[in-house]
């Protein structure tokens, strides 16, 4: 005899996966006496730029089917303005994006498949996600197992930044849904000067992606230049 | 997060461009001259110095790298900084390798058709055949800084490029001195080119092996 399922095979994977989330924790934050909070809550600043700076990249592009590809990136951004201006250029220097967001999003330059709904927003989230400091709360200030001082924000529409910063200086990001699932993370390497040689990016949102932008060049700019743009 | 195989055919497409713009050697009271010209080329070798400006940009980013050309259609678009990377078309073929994390990869390029629209605006522009782009019209200028000057067809393509401007040496006939590509006010790109090296046998695997 042949008995069938209650529920159907899909169904019953999503309850699974329901559970699976539903279940997750946040990495644990090991905490610490009041100066060493303090010294944590400090350390995990270094990622993140006091002045405004102009960064260019090569960005290699990679999905699950295992596209590749490199173009370049040019970013300028002002840490007390939160100001944020991006291009996206072939390697023949085609501008295939190009936006800045200023309190909202304003894309210039839009090139297919570059003008997909929400591009310019997810695109200028991670902008903002790699090289300004989170904006909400400090939860929770500490170290990991490794000596790694560790940080939790509080993040938009009920996410959670977690910034951990390691002894050698290199640093990751990791942002987390309202059921603790990982929805990004931003890892970065050869930290010299508090600026990384390279940053990996990768995205968990409703399709996997990563970028591995490897520096060619950054250079302090004037609050102005990031303005009158 | 979408895919990156559009961004390198247009990638393609604007260096299958640049090839083109060696193929005007004659200066050029017309276009006849410059098809008749462009039979006598069988190989280009050239230096090459690409200056993007952008208004964001306070200095031109910089790119260097190495151009080369067998009649009738094998091209070699090599980059050396600031991102090492290499366009090979050869047979009908392109490929496109660039060095990363992972070393030198070949790049998921785009589809079939945009190779074929490739190679055929190559194959008409290696015969001087400018007039016949379906997404550009030419226009030449003689006189002492003679160019050549590209406008878009369509508005779509407009909203791409404004203008292509072809500056052609006029002391060196054969010399191709600059390309600029005007995509929009403040954002231009500049191909120079030097050491121009015309008719001398190059290695068939150039155009076959990266490295």
């Amino acid at each position: 005899m042949i008995t069938r399922p209650m529920i159907p095979a899909g169904a019953a994977l999503f309850l699974l996966t329901l559970l699976f989330t539903s279940c997750s924790t946040l990495p644990a934050i090991r905490s610490l006496d009041a100066a060493g909070t303090r010294a944590a809550a400090e350390r995990c600043r270094r990622p993140f730029l006091d002045a405004p700076h102009r960064f260019v990249h090569a960005i290699e592009a990679g999905m699950p089917e295992g596209t590749m590809g490199t173009v370049l990136g040019v970013t300028l951004f002002d840490p007390p303005s939160g100001i944020v201006h991006s291009a996206v250029l072939t390697l023949e220097g085609f501008v295939l994006f190009e936006a800045r967001y200023d309190k909202g999003v304003e894309v210039y330059r839009a090139v297919p498949p570059f003008d997909a709904p929400r591009f310019g927003e997810n695109m200028i989230d991670d902008i903002r996600l790699i090289f300004l400091a989170p904006q909400g709360r400090l939860l929770h200030a500490g170290a990991l197992e490794n000596g790694a001082a560790a940080c939790r924000y509080e993040g938009p529409r009920g996410q959670t930044v977690d910034v951990i910063v390691r002894p050698d200086d290199a640093w990751e990001i990791v942002t987390y849904g309202d059921n603790n699932e990982s929805l990004r993370m931003v890892e970065a390497f050869f930290v010299k000067n508090r600026i990384p040689e390279a940053v990996e990016l990768t995205g968990f949102l409703t399709v996997d992606y990563k970028l591995r932008m490897t520096l060619i060049s950054a250079e302090p700019i004037s609050p102005e230049d990031v303005k009158k743009h | 997060m979408t895919t990156v195989k559009d961004p390198i055919k247009r990638g393609v497409f604007l260096a299958a461009m640049l090839f083109s713009c060696f193929f005007m050697p004659g200066w050029a009271a017309g276009w006849e001259e410059v098809q008749r010209e462009a039979a006598k080329i069988t190989s280009i070798n050239a230096r090459f110095t690409q200056s993007k400006h952008m208004s964001i940009l306070a200095r031109p980013l910089v790119s260097q790298g190495r151009f080369y050309f067998q009649a009738p259609d094998s091209v070699r678009w090599e980059y050396t900084s600031p991102v090492k990377s290499i366009l090979l078309m050869s047979s009908g073929g392109i490929k496109r390798y660039t060095l990363g994390s992972r070393g030198l990869v070949e790049d998921a390029t785009g589809s079939l058709q945009s190779m074929q629209v490739v190679l055929r605006e190559i194959s008409r522009w290696s015969r001087g055949r400018f007039t016949e782009n379906e997404h550009f019209s030419a226009t030449l200028k003689g006189g002492k800084e003679p160019k050549i000057i590209l406008a878009p067809k369509e508005k779509g393509m407009a909203k791409m490029i404004s203008r292509i401007v072809i500056s052609l040496s006029s002391d060196r006939p054969g010399v191709l001195e600059s390309v600029a590509i005007f995509e929009s006010e403040g954002n231009h790109t500049l191909f120079a080119f030097t050491d121009v090296v015309i008719n001398v046998p190059l290695d068939e695997s150039l155009f076959r092996k990266p490295q």
